[in-house]
């Protein structure tokens, strides 16, 4: 990966732009939150009630079957749907607080196939746009997206002048992800990021979101993928037909075994490999790396 | 989601059961009528029937409305042209405007009639799905066939049409969305400013169009679709009685408003 070495040097802490993500995290939290979508006969509840919270710079799996409101929920979160009731707040502060709005900007969501929303001629273009409706003065642009194209692996001397559409299916994927991050986001809300990537970019795409979380920014992660939930996330949220299942941190006792197998979940594979190992599940590591260090 | 523009409820009422043709040829004759005779009396029968029509097709208030609202400001414009613009003894005059009597009665006129129309189209859309309407019209344009017009594609062209219609308007709120939450405003800003907002939302709107057009046609090749080959139904169009009673009733409906 040409952009690896590029990246060190970007993150905070390190010798990189003011503009890297996240310099520190937001904190989340949903109070009774509810959403419902507007129906010719009726309406269709798709959040009920769902309260949790998110410390700043922690990361959050939201986990449960299709249908069940994730993305309905991170679209509620960014403020793009306003809840029917309950609140969600940023950083302590509620809706009505002032500042509120500028909380909100500093919340990326990353949509489901975001490759599908590229408009621009050039990568560059492309993820300037956030940047640019935020009115930041154009060195400030400019640098915030040369740091981004630099997180996601697209160095920006080789594809900042590309066209969108000419780039593979991956680097499209992680362009859109430039995008969003460029304008610098505190809290990352990612919808189903993983879907149809091959297994080289999901690898890759799974780095840059250890990276980000390594470097403070608060990840909120709808996915189905149970292996790339636990490999990256502290915590688990479980929605069931809009409702809060379960939240907290994972739980593979017998109970939250079954609670994962009623909400079609599975437990993740090294969790099951140190079940079947006799070892403690609770203590599985999360990716091969550590699997290896605990058995040599 | 939220895009519901299918105007089709669906339902088991008499009128849902009746062949869309049969259907379409009666509303046609009536709209037709509506237009051949200026009088109260018949503008009475017709309202009367589109009324029945419209008990019977049990279709709620709700979703009439619906159809009706985007033309209250047509019914609107009608009624207040007539008022300002028709001849007459004025009774009341003001500034331009001259309220005569027939020009109230002409507005009066004018807009149930157009109210009427409406209601009786909408009877049709709400209790015929799209593409048994579609169905219906290819059929009855066969005719044109000899003229070497292609009614067949013709019809399978509106259908898909429609069919992708909500598709499209789901796909148009999505990128909508993601572009509002990378600092997008489509509300602010004059003309120019909002038509340039619509770039980032038409650009990705057009090249998945094409994209879905280009699998739409491949997987319709795959499945051995060919243009101009003559293809069989799988519900095939069938008259009964009902249809003949449909046809006989509004064909008495008409003449009684002719003769009214």
């Amino acid at each position: 990966m040409s952009g690896f070495q590029a990246v060190a040097g970007a993150l905070p802490g390190a010798p990189g732009g003011p503009d890297a993500p996240g310099a520190a995290g937001m904190s989340l939290a949903c109070g009774h939150v509810s959403f419902s979508y507007e129906e010719a006969r009726a309406p269709i509840p798709a959040v009920r009630d769902v309260s949790f919270e998110l410390r700043a710079g922690g990361s959050l799996a939201l986990m449960g079957a299709s249908g069940s409101g994730k993305s309905t929920l991170l679209q509620v979160v960014r403020g793009l749907d306003a809840p029917e009731s309950g609140a969600v707040l940023l950083d302590g502060a509620a809706p009505t607080d002032a500042g509120y709005a500028a909380l909100q900007r500093e919340v990326g969501l990353v949509f489901q196939a975001p490759e599908l929303q590229l408009f621009a001629s050039t990568a560059r273009d492309d993820v300037a746009f956030g940047p640019r409706r935020l009115g930041w003065p154009e060195e400030r642009v400019t640098s915030a997206v040369d740091t981004a194209l630099d997180v996601v692996g697209l160095p920006p001397a080789r594809f900042a002048e590309r066209h969108p559409y000419a780039l593979s299916g991956g680097e499209q994927r992680r362009l859109a992800l430039a995008g969003v991050l460029a304008m610098r986001p505190r809290l990352l809300l990612l919808d189903e990021p993983f879907v149809s990537l091959d297994p080289g970019t999901r690898r890759q795409l799974v780095e840059i979101l250890h990276r980000l979380k390594a470097a403070g920014v608060t990840l909120l992660l709808a996915t189905h993928d149970v292996d790339l939930a636990w490999a990256l996330c502290d915590e688990l949220l479980v929605l069931g037909e809009g409702r809060l299942v379960a939240a907290g941190p994972w739980d593979f006792s017998p109970d939250g075994g079954r609670l994962l197998a009623a909400n079609r979940l599975r437990e993740p594979f090294f969790v099951e490999l140190w079940r079947r190992l006799g070892r403690d599940p609770q203590r599985a590591p999360r990716n091969a790396a550590e699997a290896a260090e605990a058995l040599s | 989601m939220k895009a519901t523009i299918a105007q089709y409820y669906a339902g088991d009422s008499l009128l849902h059961r009746l062949d869309p043709r049969a259907k379409f040829v009666a509303v046609s004759a009536l709209a037709v009528a509506l237009f051949v005779r200026d009088s109260f009396a018949a503008l009475a029968v017709y309202a009367a029937a589109a009324a029945l029509a419209y008990v019977l097709s049990g279709v709620p208030v709700a979703w009439f409305w619906r159809a009706f609202r985007p033309l209250l400001w047509l019914v609107a414009l009608t009624f207040v042209a007539q008022i300002v613009f028709a001849p007459g003894e004025p009774f009341f005059s003001f500034w331009f405007i001259d309220l005569s009597r027939r020009g109230l009665e002409l507005a009066a006129y004018l807009s149930l009639r157009l109210v009427v129309l409406v209601l009786v189209g909408s009877v049709l859309t709400l209790t015929t799905p799209s593409m048994a309407l579609t169905d219906g019209l290819a059929w009855l344009g066969r005719p044109l066939r000899r003229l070497r017009v292609p009614t067949d594609e013709l019809a399978l062209m509106v259908t898909i049409a429609l069919r992708f219609i909500p598709t499209l308007l789901v796909e148009l709120d999505t990128i909508m969305r993601a572009q509002r939450a990378r600092g997008a405003d489509f509300r602010r800003g004059g003309l120019r400013e909002r038509m340039r907002s619509l770039v980032p939302v038409l650009v990705p709107l057009f090249v998945l169009s094409f994209r879905r057009a280009d699998e739409l046609a491949l997987a319709m090749e795959a499945r051995c679709y060919q243009p101009g080959a003559v293809r069989t139904r799988l519900h095939p169009l069938r008259a009964g009685r009902a249809d003949a009673a449909l046809l006989a009733t509004t064909a008495a409906i008409i003449v009684t408003g002719l003769l009214v």
